[in-house]
Parts: C-alpha cells; structure tokens; sequence
C-alpha cells in the first residue's frame, strides 16, 4: 500500500511543482495548496499506513486493542497542517494586495525591487 | 621589566594608541603646540627601546608580552633583537620628529587632531609590526598599518586624486597582508611555532617543508606589496597625495619597509635557498632600476623621492636576498642611513612647499637666503643619500659593494645594477637639494621664508643623525648595525665599520665611478628628464593605469555577472530551485544505484482504488482548467479526495482538518479571484511546457521514488509505543492523536497556535496599510526629517 | 469511566525529579517573547508604550539568554523535556554552547532593533504589528537555537517565517510587495523541503529527538535514502542560509522593508540557516556529511565570491548590503565543509560576528540614508564631514566585515582560513581571502562615494556638499528617535570591537560548542543521561 500512495504522491508533486513553474502568481498558489496536500500525505505514508482503525484507546482498555493507525504521523501533520494553511492565507492576501499595487500577477512582470536596467554603479574614485 | 604585571615593552607599543586617543582633545586645547606635549610620548618609547641597545648588542634577545587568546594560542608578544631594537628606535625616533613636524605643517588645520591621531595609531602599529613576537599578533599589526596608511593617504579626502591614491594603496597593500596571512598560518601549521622566536630558531624545518614554494610565494606577495616592489610599486608614489609628514614617516622611512623587515626577519628560516636567491635579487634589482629612472624623470620634489624611495628598497630586497653575509650587512646598513636622509629630505620638500607654495623643481630657486637651515637640511641629507662622506650613506655604500663584488656567481650583474642605480639616486639627491636653494631666487606662490622650529627640527636632527653616525661608527657600528645584520643573517656579526676605508679596494673604486656619473646625470638632468619621458609616453600603459583597468574590470564583470545569476525574473528563480531540488533528490540514488526495490501491486481495495483516482482526477482537472472557477472547484475535489483517504487510513481527525481547510481555501480563493481581473489561461510556450513537465516529472519521481525507499525500511515505531502504552495510563486521555497534540508535543501545537496568530495580524496589515511612496523606507517621501510618532496617523486606512 | 484511574508509577515514562529552577532558563525565551509580543498586540494602538514594553522584554530576554549561557558553560549540556515525558518521546529543549551563545547574540542585536526601531518605526507600522512581529521572530529564533527536536525545529522555523512575513510587509509599498512575494514564496518551499525531510527521516529512523537520531542513523542498513535525506536537508536550510543557486530570495526582498526590518532580517534569517546546518549536517548526519563536503565546498565558494561580486555590482547601497549578507554566508558554509572543531569553531564565530556586523551595517546605512534622503550610491555623499561619528561606525563595521584587525570579523577569518589550510583544503582557504578582498574594495567603494567624497556625484574637488539646512540631526522632537538609533548602532559597533580586542572568551564557547557538535557525547548524554550529561 506505501508504494501506491508513494506513487500517487510522486503525482501530486510533480503536479505541483508543474503549476508553480507558472509565472502566473494565482497557478504559484495553486501549486503551493497541492503541494501541502503531497507533505502531509508524505508524512503520514512515512509512519505507514494501517487501515481502518483510528488510534483510540477503547473505553475498556488502558492501551490500545490490535494494531491501530500510527498517531505520530496525524499529529504532525495536525500541526503542519494548521501552519501551511496559513501560510497560504498569507501568501493569497500578499497576491491579491500585490495585484492591487501592481496592476499584474504574472510573477515575471513584478519588477518593482528589482526593476529592469537598473543604474550601473558608479565608476572612479 | 614590568609595571602592574604589564611588560614595559607591552605598554610602549600600546602607548601611541592612547596618545591617539588624546590627541583630538590636546589639539583643541593647545592647537598646534599640542605636537610638544605629544611628542613626549614616542620619545619615551624610544627611550624604552633604547634601553636595550646594550643588551642586545650581546646578542641577548627578550620575549615579553601576556597570553591574549589562549583558546586559540594567540599571545600579545614582542620580540626584541638586534633587528627588532634598531627598527623600533627607527619608528619611535623619527615618530618624535614627525609629531613636530606636523604640529607645524598642519598648523590652524581644522582637522590637525585627527591628523595627529592618525599618525599615532600608525606608530603604534608599526611598533608592533617590528617588535611583534606572535606571527598573529604581528600580522594584526601589519594590517593596521595598511588600514592607518589608507586613512593618511586619503585624509584629503575632498580630493578625487587623494581617495584614488587610498584606495590603490588599500587594496595593494590589502590584498598582499592577505596572501601574508595564509603565508603565516602555513609557518606556524609547519613549524608548530607561534613565537618569533622560536619560528627563527626552526632551522631548516620550512625549508624542507613540502609548503616551502607555497609559504614563500605567500610571503613574498606580502612584503613586496608592502614594500612597493616592481610591479606592485605604482601605489608608493600616488600615495604622496597623503599630506607630507606622512611621506615622510610612513612612505619613506618606516611602513615601507616593512616588507623588507619580513625578508629580513624571515631570512634565517626562508632564505639561503635558490629560489629565495633568484626571486629577491630579480624583483629587487628591477625594482631598483626602474625606481631611480623614473625618478629622475620626475620635477615635483615629492614625486622624485618617492621614486628613489622606491629604488632604494628595491636595492635592500635585492642585497637581502643576494646571499652573502656582508651583502645583508649593506643592507642594514643602507636601511638605517635610508630611514634618516630620505626623511629629513621628505620634510625639507614639505617645508619647501609649505613655505613657498610650489614643489615644482621649474618654479623654484635661490631659497638658500630665505631658507638657510633648510637648505643645511637638505644638503647634509643630500650628501648622505649621495653616499658621500662624511655620512652614514657613505659607509652603507662601501659595505654594500663589498657585499656584491664579492658575490660567487652573479657578482657582476647585481654590482652593475646596484652601481647605476646608486649614480641615478646620488642625482636626484642633488636635484632635490640644490636645485631648489642656488641659482636665481624664482617667484614662488608664496613669498619664501624660513619656516618654524617646529618643522626645521626634524629634519636637523635626523641629517646631523646621519653624520653622526658615520663620525661615532665606532659605537652605533657594535651597538645598532652589527646586531641588526647579526640577527637577520642568523649568525653574529662584528659589526666593525669605518668611515675611512681600511684598504683602497673595489668599493673605493666603485664609489668613484657611482659619484662621477651621478654628478654627470644631475648636470644634465633636464635632458635626461626629457628622455625618460619620451620613453614613458612610448610605452604608454603602466601598472597605475592597470590598476584603474583591474578595477573596472571587476566592477563591470560582477555587474555581468549578477545579471545572470539575480536576473530579477521569479520564473528562473523557481526554475533554479526546483532543478536543484530534483537533483538532490535523484542524484544519490543514481550515485549509489539504490532505488527503491520493484513493489507489488499494491492490494487496494476497490473503494480505495475510487478515491485515490478522484484525487489524481482533481488534479488534472486543476492542470487543465480553463477557467478560474473550474481549477477551484479542482482543487477542492482533489482536497476532499485526500480528505476521505485519510478517513480510510484511519486518521478521522485529520480528515475532518483537512475538509475544513479545503473548504476555507476554497472559499477565500474564491473570493479574492472574482475580485481579480486575470487571464485564466496558464499561456506557457510550448517549449516551457515542455521543460517544466521535465523538471516536475523528474521532481515528482524523486519525491515518489525516495518515499518507496524509505517505506521499504523496516519501522521503528517505539514513539508511538510509547504514546500508545502511555496516552491513557499516565496522561489520562483516550484519543492517542490528541494526546499527543495537547500533552506529548504540546509545545508545536503552543508554535502552531503563534504562527496563526501571526498571520492574522500580518493579514490585517497587509489589507489595512497603504503605502505612501517614501524613497526611504520609514522615511517621509521627502527625505527630509523625522516626524514624532502622533496619532492617529494619516497613512492607516480606516 | 470503566477503568479506574490511578496513579501508577510513571517513572518508566516521565521524569520524575523536579526541574532544577535555573534550568527554566531553557525555555524562559519562547515564554518571554510570546507574552511580550501578546502584551504588544494587546496594547496595539498605545504606539508610544510598545517601544517600552519591546525594549523591556527583549532587555530581559538578553539577561535570560546570558544566565543560559552562563548556566551552561558551566553545566554543559542542558536538557529540558517539555511535559517531563522521557526522551525522545517527549518533545526536549536542549542546549548546547553553540545554541546559547547563537540565542544570547541573537536576542543582543533584537534588543538592538527594538531600540532602532524607536525611531524607524512610525505609527502605522506599531498599529499593525512592528513590535508584536518582532518579538515573535524572536520566538522563533530562539527556538530554533534552542530545541532538541528536530519537528518542533520545524515548527520555529514557521513561527520566525510567518512573522519576518509581516515584518517585510509593514508599509505596503510596491517594492515591498513585489519583494514579499518572491520571498514568501521561495521560504516558504524552503520550509516545506524542510518539513519533507523530517517526514522522511521519521520514516526512516521512527524518532525525532535530535539526541536520539545520530544513534539510529547510524544503524541503518543502505546509503541512497539517508544520503538523499541529507541532501534535502542541505538543500532546505542552504536556501534558508542564501546560499548559492538558492539564494535568489534575498537579493530580491532585503533592501525593501526599513532598515530596523532588514537589520534584524540581515543579522539573524540566514544564520538561523547555517546553524541548522551545523546541526543536521554535522550533528545529526555526521557520516552523510563527508560525502557532501565537496559539494558544501563548491557551494560555499560560488556563495562567498558570487555575492561579494553582487555586493560590488550594485547602485543602491541596501542591495549591496544584502549581497554581502550572501558572501558572508559562503564563509559559514566553508566552515561547515571543513567540518573539523577548529572549522566549526570558526563558522560559529562567524556566524555570531556575521549577526552583530551585518545588523548593524543596515543600521549605518538606515542612519546614512536618513541624512542624506537617498539610498543610491551616486547620489551619496559627504557623509564624512556631515556626521563623522556615522563614519567611525562604518569604517569600524567594514573593517569588521572584511575580517580586518582589531575587530570580530579577524577572528573569525583567521580561524577559517587556518582550519582550511590544517585540513587540506587549500582552495578553500584561498577562496576566503579572495572574497575578503573583493569585500574589502566593495566596502571601501561604499566608502569612498558614501562618506569620504564631498557629496554626490558631480561634487567638484575640494568642495563638501551643504547639508546644513537638513538639520535633521538636530532637531528637537527626533532627538528621542535618534537617540535610540545611536545607541543601538553604539552597542553593535561596541561588540564587534571588543571581541575583536578580547576574543578569548567567546573562542573558548564556541569551541566549547564546535567540540559539541562533532562529538555529541555530550548531548546525547544530557538527553539520555550517561556521559557528560546531567539529569
């Protein structure tokens, strides 16, 4: 089962790394939300995968019956989860104040910091 | 010999640096009277030194100083011999008469404190150069002399030609202390030595290194840069930009020669090898000759010292390197007269020129009325440098010829070098001393009068040195000369010179013939002056005008340079990144040939099969859309899809997180899209759609390939044993991830918490400030004044 | 509930001694700057007080970091577990000397930016989030240097990033935007190449506690994941360090926001890099590290000279500052290469030198820009005769910079060039001294056209340029603000002096600290107990 879902999130990489290549800030974003989703499904095949049973001690038992879902892995994406949505609110807000100030979101065309034929610097003594 | 624990040696180095620090405060109180009370200071460190003298002549040597840096074995040490003694007295003494003369050269200067300062964190720092016994601690020094001699040349800093001539010397001299330090690291890698001391008292351990070439080369870059060696010696005369005390004090008679005390330091340990024999002679006697002939091409009275500064030490580079015991007793001998006459002759064209207004040698004439004890100055200078007797410049000659005539090998070659270059120097001697005071007095820019005592006593003193020291050569012989020479040849010297030659030799000969043609050149010289002129303007490139080039050159190949590798375009950055992230990704597996191993098929069940294709649906949708809307709607697909997989593999809690966020991401993409007016169509040139799908593809399979690898390794899952056995049995919760979240690793989730906190208020900034154009950022646009903080403000939108 | 609840004995799960009190100095950094940066945002419209209460905390997070320090250069090793479950379930604060001594520099040139800030900050910027942004990176920051785990490394990272994202953005103008973007966006993959490797290594090895990793690493049976872990590792923190081809974020932000932003940024973003660096590359995956040493090599050189050669090509004085930011960076990363206690001595030292330098070569040129209203070379000028004091505290910073004596940056030089030479790495030794010259002429351009000459471009020989009715300098009601400026400048300019003049001290922690990383006994002792290490 981890080699299918390390295929499937081989797919989901390239797939965003494909959308980030575009110069178009909204496909970057695009990317950037599928790449989270390729993260957290990397981390959580890397503690392997059980089917099924969600690690929950039973109401009868001090520590869990039978195999369950390795927790580890949930909780750390929980966490990582929470952070890269936030991170891409951030970044979406940043797109479209951009947009508003510079009238573009083709990323090739924000030249503002690093303007075109910028001065050369100064010569002599 | 200590004072609260603190060698005495220590203090007198230091001693100038405190003075540095006084000296703005002395200026503002006693104007240019403050150089008496300052000159007190090098004075008594000269006497410090001098206390030595007798010791020392016995061939006693003395390491004092305090463990500085014992973590990294660096120790705050000074090294006194016969070597060390002579320059230090050299340093400090002349130190003493130039803190005069500048009180009187920079009189009524507004910036003469500063100046003064100046020349004592110079002083200080030569002290140490000469004295210094720590190869680290010493090279501090050095490069503080080269940081001190930038702020002097440059410290008529309005002037462009004054912060070229800095900047030349600076990376000169800069880049070389460099190529020293490498040099020193690798003596004290090899030797295991720190100490000067010890490092001359190696033997033969450097020259039988393996690093020998490597240390020499080094070395050699270091003290030649220094030391103004062909082809590194066009920086000396455009440093005479620097007001004239410190052509005087740093560009003649001390910091110039610093690189040939490194030779001479080192020679013990370095030289007696045929690469040392064949570089120092070579570079040295080129340097010579191409030193005295530009001099003499020169008629500014500054410009032609400098040049024969530049001779001369090209002549003690050669006589260091010839490999003869008396040679390098020439050497001394020439390096001590040198430092005497060359700075009493840089003061008397400083007093020319600030008495008269011009250095020009066409301008000037007849001063001897106006400026007797000058012109006594520069005569008894002039007859010194000359080599005549009865001076100390006279003596030096004759032993140096000694040195070279009796050479084995190459004796012809470096005498006829060292003759000509010699004939060369005694005429611009003469130029610059005569010319200006005989003859008919010319009308200066200033009327010509004597100047203060303040100026003329300088350079008196150091002339009258010169004499002196030839008439009692029966005691500065043994006492300053001998142990000098004995401590760079690495065997005691006798130190037994007369100011009359004992027999009627060579050197006597040879000595006629260097006077009788330099007598010929400085009665022709304006002919002569011509024709090296001519033979400048036919060559037509010098170093000083590569340096310009080398700059340049640099300047705009970075320029180049940067514009390819910072091209300002956010698609290459991303392209870059994401190749290099491929690579790292595949490299190792193909480097070691370890993919992952073939897998089965994987034994999905039929529903689990539905989902996973409903995420690679969803995302080829978001890929192909056509529309804005679609590729959201996409992305959601694809989102819930993940969502429900992680429902299947047991993980309901973040299923149900990752439905929420999916949700909100789709929502406010949204939003914020209807607001935008975009194309919606991803327009990538085929070509690029092409080289994209290659990198995101190899990317993809580096991900996907190393994931399988990983998973191919059999688990350690001891953590979530542990949280397992644990969550309900100490921690009392039966929810393992939540247990984990708020108690295990409570403290991402207290980070997590931050990191959304953070983003709202950084949201919140983002939609709310407006931006107010301001070419400083922080800064009203105008540039003009701070404004207070007040409120409310303007700029915040409501 | 149908089992009843008991207190067992927990020993075989927690520790079950108290917390020695000073120890609490582990984790009193994260506490501090979260409750000063809550308390900030509390008091969100009082912008005159936030300078104070920023002021005070960072001041108390310096003493915290310094009793740290002290603390541990006594003890060694601290470990502290967060709940007081037994490592390496539970997630561990430890601190070694490199940690301590990165967090207490850290929290000095902090302490420094909110004094600068003082003047740099307007309103607008207080409202919404200067100082709580701040404080936050500082949460960051030190945990970063101070975490024992390698997913809550992580999550710091995140919290330092998210927070120099609202630090960047404060002002709103273009530049900064555009800026913004290119560097949100290229962190932000940074981060996550830095979460993916965890997540792989946590497949691999099943443990995140930095003490406990080494031992498993070691125990694995084939090279290419590892390797290829470690590869993504350096690739994550090398783009969060600037160093080249990854670089390209920096050049493209740092000269946007003001200077108290791109000082702190320039001071500490990239080292928080290189000292994750020092901990995966060296610590963590020792073994791994020799195979990628030639690349480390190559990439330190192609960073140190391509961004002194950046530094040297630029017209504006902050994009110059920002590539000198690069170079000095690949003199860390040579450090890391070499990878033996004198070179990691060396890169420590830099790292500390680099924070204290480049911080306060933004400040010099925030001040420079201010008096004269311009950021760009040509139009520079006079600044020598206009506030010779500004001057000082260039030259002394360039001096530094360029690891000329006496100051910090010397030390730090000499002790890289000597660890390349002792271990045969030549070229390497050569390249430092090559991209200190080149740094050396940019500077010295700098400051030539900045200060020395009479005024801008144009200004005829021999004439200073007027800059008396910009009176600035003195008038009334920004004597506060400057003040503050001054001080902040004073103190950063002070500390790169003294530890020029008295290194001993600072060489013996980060030697202390060096020694620690390439034989973590020590840590994996104070962790586990056992040798060196204290319960």
């Amino acid at each position: 089962m981890e080699a299918g879902f390390a295929v499937l999130i081989g797919f989901i990489f390239a797939a965003s790394i494909y959308l980030m290549l575009s110069r178009q800030l909204i496909r970057i974003l695009l990317g950037i939300s599928i790449l989270g989703n390729a993260v957290n499904l990397l981390i959580f095949t890397a503690g392997r995968l059980e089917r099924e049973v969600p690690p929950v001690i039973p109401d009868s038992s001090l520590v869990p019956v039978g195999a369950t879902a390795n927790p580890l892995p949930q909780a750390l994406i929980l966490t990582a989860i929470v952070i890269s949505f936030s991170f891409f609110a951030f970044l979406l807000v940043l797109a479209f104040r951009t947009y508003q100030e510079l009238g573009t979101d083709d990323a090739n065309e924000m030249r503002v910091a690093e303007p075109k034929g910028e001065a050369r610097p100064p010569m002599g003594y | 010999m200590a004072l609260f624990g603190v060698d005495y040696t220590v203090i007198a180095v230091l001693a100038p640096f405190a003075a540095a620090l006084a000296a703005p405060t002395m200026v503002r109180v006693f104007k240019h009277n403050a150089a008496w009370v300052l000159a007190i200071v090098p004075a008594l460190v000269f006497l410090h030194f001098f206390r030595y003298v007798g010791a020392v002549s016995h061939g006693e040597t003395f390491t004092e100083g305090f463990a500085w840096v014992p973590a990294y074995g660096v120790n705050f040490t000074f090294f006194l011999d016969g070597l060390a003694v002579l320059f230090a007295l050299i340093v400090s003494g002349i130190g003493t008469l130039i803190i005069l003369y500048a009180g009187g050269y920079m009189k009524g200067h507004a910036q003469q404190g500063r100046f003064l300062s100046f020349l004592f964190l110079f002083m200080g720092s030569m002290l140490g150069v000469v004295t210094g016994s720590n190869l680290i601690t010493m090279f501090i020094f050095w490069e503080l002399t080269s940081i001190t001699s930038f702020l002097l040349i440059g410290f008529d800093h309005l002037r462009t030609a004054s912060r070229r001539a800095a900047m030349q010397a600076l990376v000169v001299t800069g880049g070389g202390g460099l190529a020293l330090l490498a040099g020193f690291l690798m003596i004290i890698s090899v030797t295991g030595k720190r100490e000067m001391a010890d490092v001359i008292a190696s033997g033969d351990v450097l020259r039988e290194s393996a690093l020998y070439t490597p240390i020499l080369i080094m070395v050699l870059l270091g003290a030649f840069t220094k030391s103004a060696q062909f082809p590194f010696h066009f920086w000396l005369p455009n440093a005479m930009e620097a007001p004239t005390p410190v052509s005087a004090y740093l560009h003649s008679a001390t910091m110039v020669k610093a690189g040939v005390y490194l030779l001479m330091r080192l020679n013990p340990v370095l030289g007696d090898t045929s690469a040392w024999m064949t570089v120092l002679p070579l570079f040295g006697g080129v340097t010579l000759l191409v030193g005295t002939l530009l001099a003499v091409r020169q008629s500014d009275l500054k410009m032609m010292l400098a040049y024969t500064t530049v001779a001369s030490l090209g002549l003690l580079v050669m006589l260091t390197g010839a490999g003869s015991e008396v040679a390098i007793e020439g050497a001394v001998l020439y390096l001590f007269a040198h430092a005497l006459f060359k700075g009493a002759l840089f003061m008397v064209a400083g007093l020319v020129d600030h008495e008269t207004g011009t250095r020009d040698l066409g301008r000037l004439g007849g001063l001897r009325k106006a400026m007797p004890i000058t012109f006594l100055c520069a005569v008894l200078a002039a007859l010194s440098m000359g080599g005549l007797p009865p001076f100390i410049g006279f003596i030096a000659k004759e032993v140096l010829y000694e040195g070279t005539w009796n050479l084995a090998g190459r004796s012809e070659l470096l005498t006829a070098v060292a003759v000509t270059g010699n004939a060369l120097m005694l005429a611009a001697a003469f130029a610059v001393a005569f010319k200006p005071f005989l003859g008919k007095p010319t009308k200066t820019p200033k009327p010509a009068h004597e100047g203060p005592v303040l100026m003329w006593i300088g350079p008196l003193t150091l002339a009258l040195c010169g004499l002196a020291a030839a008439v009692g050569v029966g005691w500065s012989g043994p006492s300053l000369l001998g142990p000098m020479a004995g401590a760079v040849a690495g065997v005691p010297v006798e130190g037994d010179y007369h100011l009359i030659p004992a027999h009627i030799g060579a050197p006597l000969y040879l000595s006629l013939v260097t006077v009788a043609a330099g007598l010929f050149v400085f009665w022709q010289i304006d002919a002569v002056r011509r024709g090296m002129a001519g033979v400048l303007k036919a060559i037509g490139w010098g170093p000083d005008r590569g340096f310009d080039q080398f700059i340049s050159l640099v300047v705009r190949f970075a320029g180049a340079f940067t514009a390819i590798v910072q091209p300002g375009k956010m698609q290459i950055y991303m392209n870059t990144v994401f190749v290099v992230v491929a690579a790292a990704l595949l490299v190792p597996m193909i480097y070691y040939g370890e993919g992952p191993s073939m897998p089965t098929m994987p034994d999905f069940r039929f529903y689990e099969w539905l989902v996973l294709a409903l995420v690679v649906i969803g995302i080829i949708a978001v890929l192909a859309a056509r529309t804005r809307l679609i590729a959201i709607v996409s992305l959601g697909i694809q989102g819930f899809a993940v969502a429900v997989l992680y429902m299947l593999f047991g993980a309901p809690d973040l299923s149900f997180t990752q439905f929420m966020v999916e949700t909100l991401s789709v929502v406010i993409l949204a939003l914020v899209m209807t607001r935008l007016n975009l194309t919606a169509k991803d327009n990538r040139p085929f070509s690029e759609t092409i080289s994209h799908m290659i990198i995101a593809i190899a990317g993809g399979i580096g991900f996907g390939a190393l994931l399988m690898a990983v998973t191919q390794v059999p688990f350690d899952s001891r953590l979530s044993d542990f949280f397992a056995a644990n969550s309900r049995v100490v921690a009392h919760g039966r929810n393992i991830v939540n247990v984990i979240i708020v108690d295990f690793r409570g403290l991402d989730t207290l980070g997590e918490i931050s990191v959304v906190m953070v983003t709202g208020l950084a949201i919140l900034a983002l939609i709310r400030i407006r931006s107010r154009g301001s070419k400083v950022p922080g800064n009203p646009p105008t540039g003009g004044p701070l404004k207070p903080v007040s409120e409310p403000h303007p700029e915040v939108a409501s | 509930m149908a089992v009843s609840e008991h207190t067992a004995d927990v020993s075989h799960a927690m520790i079950t001694t108290p917390v020695a009190t000073a120890d609490w100095l582990v984790v009193s950094p994260i506490i501090i700057t979260i409750l000063g940066g809550v308390i900030c945002l509390m008091m969100r419209k009082q912008t005159k007080i936030q300078p104070r209460i920023a002021i005070a905390t960072l001041g108390l997070l310096m003493l915290s970091n310094f009793g740290l320090l002290a603390r541990v250069m006594d003890k060694g090793v601290i470990t502290m577990v967060m709940g007081q479950w037994l490592p390496p379930y539970g997630i561990a604060f430890t601190v070694d000397a490199t940690g301590a001594m990165l967090a207490l520099i850290a929290s000095i040139v902090a302490f420094a930016t909110a004094l600068y800030g003082v003047g740099d900050s307007d309103a607008a910027s207080r409202r919404y989030g200067f100082y709580p942004f701040l404080m936050l990176l500082m949460t960051g920051v030190s945990g970063t240097f101070l975490t024992g785990d390698i997913f809550n490394l992580y999550v710091w990272f995140e919290v330092l990033l998210i927070s120099s994202f609202g630090l960047l953005i404060l002002g709103s103008d273009k530049a900064q935007l555009d800026g913004a973007v290119k560097y949100g966006i290229l962190n932000l993959i940074a981060t996550t190449l830095f979460l993916i490797a965890t997540g792989y290594l946590y497949g691999l090895v099943g443990t995140l506690n930095m003490a406990d990793i080494p031992r498993s690493v070691a125990a694995l049976p084939n090279h290419a994941p590892i390797t290829t872990v470690a590869m993504l590792y350096l690739l994550a923190f090398a783009m969060k360090a600037a160093a080249f081809p990854v670089n390209f974020w920096l050049p493209a932000s740092y000269h946007t926001p003001r200077i108290a932003v791109a000082g702190v940024f320039a001071g500490l973003l990239t080292k928080v890099g290189i000292y994750a660096l020092m901990r995966t590359m060296v610590m963590l995956l020792p073994v791994h590290h020799a195979l990628l040493a030639h690349v480390l090599a190559v990439v330190a050189v192609a960073t140190m000279i391509s961004g002194a050669l950046g530094a040297m090509a630029q017209s504006d004085l902050r994009r110059a500052l920002g590539y000198l930011v690069i170079s000095s960076i690949g003199s860390m990363l040579a450090g890391i290469a070499v990878s033996t206690a004198l070179s990691l001595t060396g890169t420590i030292l830099y790292a500390i030198h680099s924070i204290i330098v480049m911080t306060g070569l933004y400040f010099v040129t925030g001040m420079a820009g201010r008096m004269s209203g311009t950021f760009a070379l040509r139009e520079l000028g006079g600044l020598y005769g206009k506030s010779p004091l500004l001057a000082l505290a260039f030259i002394i910073l360039a001096m530094s910079f360029s690891g000329l004596p006496p100051t910090s940056g010397f030390w730090a030089k000499v002790l890289l060039v000597d660890a390349s030479l002792k271990s045969d790495w030549p070229w390497l030794a050569g390249s430092i001294l090559v991209a200190g010259f080149l740094t050396t002429i940019a500077l010295a351009r700098i400051g030539l056209y900045a200060f020395w000459r009479g005024g801008p471009e144009g200004t005829p020989d021999g004439t200073a340029f007027a800059y008396a009715e910009n009176a600035d300098m003195t008038a009334p009601d920004v004597t506060a603000a400057y003040t503050g400026m001054w001080l902040a400048l004073g103190l950063l300019v002070g500390l790169s002096l003294f530890i020029g003049l008295a290194p001993d001290g600072l060489v013996a922690i980060a030697k202390t600290g060096a020694a620690g990383l390439v034989d973590p006994s020590g840590y994996i002792g104070s962790v586990f107990g056992g040798t060196g290490g204290h319960p």
